[in-house]
Parts: C-alpha cells; sequence; structure tokens
C-alpha cells in the first residue's frame, strides 16, 4: 500500500472582509461575522507517487486548496498535514526585479522559491541552457519580451526537485515550440517528482497525466475519482 | 496561551495517530503545516529564520537597492551625493545666514539627520513590507520575517554608504579621526534595530488596516522634532524638565553616539541612558516577533 504524504482533515477557510468604522458598530449589534467561506471541510488524502488533478471553475478554490498546503494559508478549522518538502508553482516568475540581469533575476527567483545558495550556483548552468536566453542573459530583464520572462521564470521553476509539487496553470506561455517544450518539461518533471498535485482547465492533460481528479465547486470537494469520471461530474454541476 | 496548548494538543493527536497505524508508513516526518512555535520561542524562532534564509535575504535586500537608484548615471554614488550636497546647504544656513556660532552645529544637524533618516524610513518600509509584497506573498510561501527584515536591512546598507561623507567632513572641520569613529556604524545598527521591533509589531496590523501606515508616516515626521535632529543632548541639558524628559526618548542614543563618534571622543552619554535604549530596543523586538508570529498568518488574508 502506497503511503499517504498529504492529509487535509476538515479544512476549512474563510477569508475576513475589510469593514468600515460605520460596520464595525452594526456588526457588534448584530452579532454576527462578516465573512467569506472560501473552503468548507475538504477532506483529501493524497498518497505518494500519485499525480492528483484539481478542476473547478473559475474561483470554486482549487487554487486556495494548494495555498492552504503549501502553507499560505493556515485552515481555520481542521487540520492539513505534509510529509516531505513542497513547491508550489503559481504565477511563474514572482518577484522579477526587471532593473537586474537575467542571471540575478534567476538567483533571485531560485531563492525566492527556497533553494539556498549552493544548490542554485550548481543549477545555474542547467537553467541558462533551458531559457536559451543567450547573450541576453546579461541584460536587464525589463529588455525582455514576455516570452523571454515567461522563459527564464520556467527555467528556473523546473529546476526544483521537491518531494511533492503543487502546480496552479503555469502551462501555456510563450511562442508555439517553447510551449512544447515546456510541457514537456512540466510533464518531465511530473514525472521525476514523488507526488504532484495539479490545477487545470485542460482536461486533454488532466486525463494525461492524472492518476485520480477530484472536482471543487462552491468551496466543496464534491467528488473525487478517475479522470474521466470527474471530468464528466464537472459538467454535470456546471451545466 | 491558549494556542500554546493548542499545538500541544495537535502534537499528541498527530503522534497517536502514527502509532495507531501499523508498521512504518512514513519515511518522512508528517508535518502539520502552519503549525507555530510555542509564542514566548518567538524571538529566536524569528532570528533562526532570518538565518536560514540569509540567501533570500541577501537577494531582496540587493533588489530593493537596485530599484531605488536604477537608471542613475551616478548611481550608488547618489547615497553619498545628497548628505555631502545637504552639509553644504546647512554649512550655509545655519552658519553662514542665521549666524549660529557654532560651526559644527550643521554637521551635527546633517548626522541626525541621516541616523533619524535611517530609523524613519527603515520604520516605514517594514510596516509596510507586507502589503508592498502582497503579490508575492498569495503566490509562495516562506517565512514572512523575511519581508520587514529586507527593508531594515537595506536601509541599513544604504545608510552606511551615506555616511562615506563624514569622511571629507572631518577632514575639512580638522576634527580628530579616532576609534570612536566607529560610534557611527554602531548607531546605524542601532537605529535599524530600534525600527525592527516597532516595525515588526505594527506590521500585521497594517494589513488589516492602513490607517496604521499613515500613522507611522506621521510619528517619524513628529518624532523629527522630539529627537535631537535639530538639537542636541547637551542643549537639553540645559533646559531643565524638558531636558530630562528628552532623555527617554530611544532616538536620543543613537543620534548622540553618532555625534560624538563625528567628535571623535568617547561619549558622554550617562551609561543608563544607553542600557535603557537597549532594554527598549530589546523589549520591541520581543513584543514584535511574538505579535509578528502571531498575527502574520491571519493578516495576510486581509491583503
Amino acid at each position: 500500500m502506497k503511503q499517504s504524504v498529504i492529509f487535509l482533515e476538515d479544512v476549512t477557510l474563510h477569508f475576513p472582509k475589510l469593514k468600515s468604522l460605520m460596520s464595525i458598530f452594526s456588526d457588534l449589534v448584530k452579532r454576527e461575522k462578516s465573512q467569506f467561506t472560501a473552503l468548507r471541510s475538504i477532506n483529501l488524502e493524497v498518497r505518494s507517487g500519485e499525480v492528483f488533478g484539481l478542476i473547478g471553475k473559475n474561483g470554486s478554490g482549487k487554487s486556495t486548496i494548494l495555498r492552504v498546503i503549501s502553507g499560505i494559508y493556515p485552515p481555520d478549522e481542521g487540520t492539513c498535514k505534509v510529509a516531505g518538502n513542497i513547491s508550489l508553482l503559481a504565477g511563474i516568475g514572482t518577484g522579477f526585479s526587471a532593473h537586474q540581469t537575467g542571471i540575478e533575476n534567476a538567483l533571485l527567483y531560485g531563492s525566492i522559491l527556497g533553494h539556498n545558495e549552493k544548490e542554485m550556483t550548481a543549477k545555474l548552468p542547467e537553467i541558462l541552457e533551458f531559457s536559451e536566453l543567450g547573450d541576453f542573459i546579461n541584460e536587464p530583464i525589463r529588455t525582455y519580451s514576455a516570452g523571454m520572462k515567461a522563459r527564464l521564470g520556467l527555467a528556473v521553476a523546473s529546476a526544483i526537485r521537491p518531494d511533492i509539487l503543487l502546480i496552479d496553470e503555469v502551462l501555456g506561455v510563450g511562442d508555439p515550440q517553447f510551449r512544447e517544450k515546456s510541457k514537456a518539461r512540466i510533464l518531465d518533471l511530473v514525472a521525476e517528482t514523488g507526488t504532484v498535485v495539479i490545477v487545470s482547465h485542460s482536461f486533454g492533460l488532466m486525463k494525461d497525466i492524472c492518476d485520480r481528479v477530484g472536482v471543487v465547486h462552491n468551496g466543496e470537494l464534491v467528488m473525487v475519482g478517475s479522470p474521466e469520471e470527474a471530468i464528466s461530474t464537472y459538467y454535470e454541476i456546471t451545466e | 496561551m491558549r494556542l500554546k496548548k493548542n499545538i500541544g494538543l495537535r502534537l499528541l493527536k498527530l503522534s497517536l495517530s502514527r502509532q495507531s497505524m501499523d508498521g512504518p508508513l512514513y519515511d518522512t516526518n508528517v508535518v502539520e503545516v502552519g503549525l507555530k512555535p510555542p509564542l514566548l520561542t518567538a524571538p529566536i524562532y524569528t532570528v533562526k529564520e532570518v538565518v536560514k534564509n540569509k540567501f533570500l535575504i541577501r537577494n531582496l535586500v540587493s533588489r530593493e537597492i537596485r530599484g531605488k537608484y536604477r537608471n542613475a548615471l551616478l548611481g550608488y554614488t547618489w547615497t553619498f551625493i545628497e548628505p555631502a550636497l545637504l552639509a553644504v546647504v546647512y554649512y550655509f544656513l545655519f552658519y553662514m545666514l542665521a549666524g549660529n556660532p557654532d560651526e559644527l552645529y550643521a554637521m551635527w544637524v546633517l548626522i541626525g539627520i541621516i541616523i533619524w533618516g535611517c530609523f524613519g524610513k527603515s520604520l516605514q518600509a517594514a510596516v509596510s513590507s507586507l502589503t508592498r509584497n502582497k503579490n508575492t506573498i498569495h503566490l509562495v510561501y516562506f517565512p514572512r520575517i523575511v519581508f520587514p527584515m529586507t527593508s531594515i536591512m537595506a536601509n541599513i546598507v544604504t545608510t552606511m554608504m551615506s555616511c562615506v561623507v563624514i569622511f571629507p567632513i572631518m577632514l575639512i572641520f580638522n576634527l580628530p579621526f579616532t576609534v570612536y569613529v566607529l560610534l557611527i556604524p554602531a548607531s546605524v545598527f542601532l537605529a535599524g534595530f530600534l525600527a525592527t521591533g516597532v516595525g515588526i509589531l505594527l506590521a500585521p496590523l497594517n494589513c488589516v488596516y492602513r490607517d496604521i501606515e499613515h500613522l507611522v508616516r506621521f510619528i517619524v515626521r513628529a518624532g523629527f522634532f522630539v529627537s535631537p535632529v535639530m538639537w542636541t543632548y547637551e542643549m537639553a541639558l540645559e533646559r531643565g524638565i524638558y531636558g530630562e524628559a528628552a532623555v527617554y526618548n530611544p532616538m536620543l542614543t543613537p543620534i548622540t553616539l553618532a555625534r560624538h563618534g563625528l567628535e571623535g571622543h568617547a561619549t558622554t552619554l550617562p551609561t543608563e541612558i544607553i542600557l535603557w535604549t537597549l532594554f527598549f530596543g530589546g523589549l520591541m523586538w520581543l513584543l514584535g516577533s511574538i505579535a509578528f508570529e502571531r498575527y502574520e498568518r491571519r493578516s495576510v488574508k486581509y491583503l
């Protein structure tokens, strides 16, 4: 039996609503809390070596689940436990600084993703090669096109080798050739990494790579099953 | 205290649940996400996190400084040119125009402005550090203490660079170059340290209500006059009761130390005052780090 590496038990997450001075008083009178419930008692176990997909409409809470697992938002109720180190790939190129060179940004982004100096110096040649930036790597990245930035970001992000990889819609950047290359790279990464949780709207991809898929609707995990079952459930719910 | 008990309970549950499963199920330890250390260890925990993330902090500091002096022909030299030009202006204003008999007064004001500026800018940057970095916070997780620490360290570094201006000043005014010049970098660090505690105390609160940012901006402006920037510790002593009250301002110590360093003699500041400042800084660090670790997670949901 495969061991589980991600456990979510009754995870509920609220987002507080910002109150104005007036509404603070009215809330005191009415004795109610103004908040938005993003996740409602989510129960989920992901086993080691499994590729787990999450599908759902925009705003259903898929990304929020990944953020709870990665520690960005602690759950308000319930617990979230993980075994092993986690890396969340979301918004490739977070924290890029327009005025620094490609290399400096590669190091910066790498450290944001949790690498130490030794790891980054070891991985730098591989990153530079994959990014295909040539001499541009020594130019400030404000001179880069959007595709070049994305290439550099993906090159750094895909150099990580975590135990658990969380991917939030990072496919589909750059020109068609690079898109193919980046898809192949992510698939390699998925194959190499032990456990993957992936959020995506491309159902074709989900069918290809996922072992199990969960459907998220209005902050609830409606069902978990094979990709085909999940996708048909998704269409039933959203129709 | 309630939180502490809670963690103990959860850890207990965790170990129970692991025992109840048959066989060695996990090769790596199962860790609860978002588990916090007991509250009172927060000051040490925070220091550990800063040390652990030093590569990240170094990169972020250089990003911040680079961004500040981007596209400038003179680049980093501006950190030095700005106070040097200010020194010239003050010299004209206070000595030649206003006829202040003390030639050095303008330089006292200058060093006061440098040290106060380090404190004020560090504090403002630390308080707004979480709100400024909200995009990063939503997309990646790393210990959030990194954000205020980065802002403060970036300010300490730029202040250190502007302190180079004291060398020409010492030459021009024939001030003795002694070992006491080291009081100047020490006071830059002290000013940064004082800003750290207060900054991390207020940063989570600023996520919820940005009023804090506006309030801090006002405090920094008003504090400029309450602290010995335009006046000195020695002047305050001649003022009786007001002078005695001024001693309780923690920023009196770094500014006065830096001035004595510039004049090239040991400080005449009583040890009690220095100890009071260190105590105040330490207390703020204690309260700040506890508050930060306690509320940072909840407050980022407001971003």
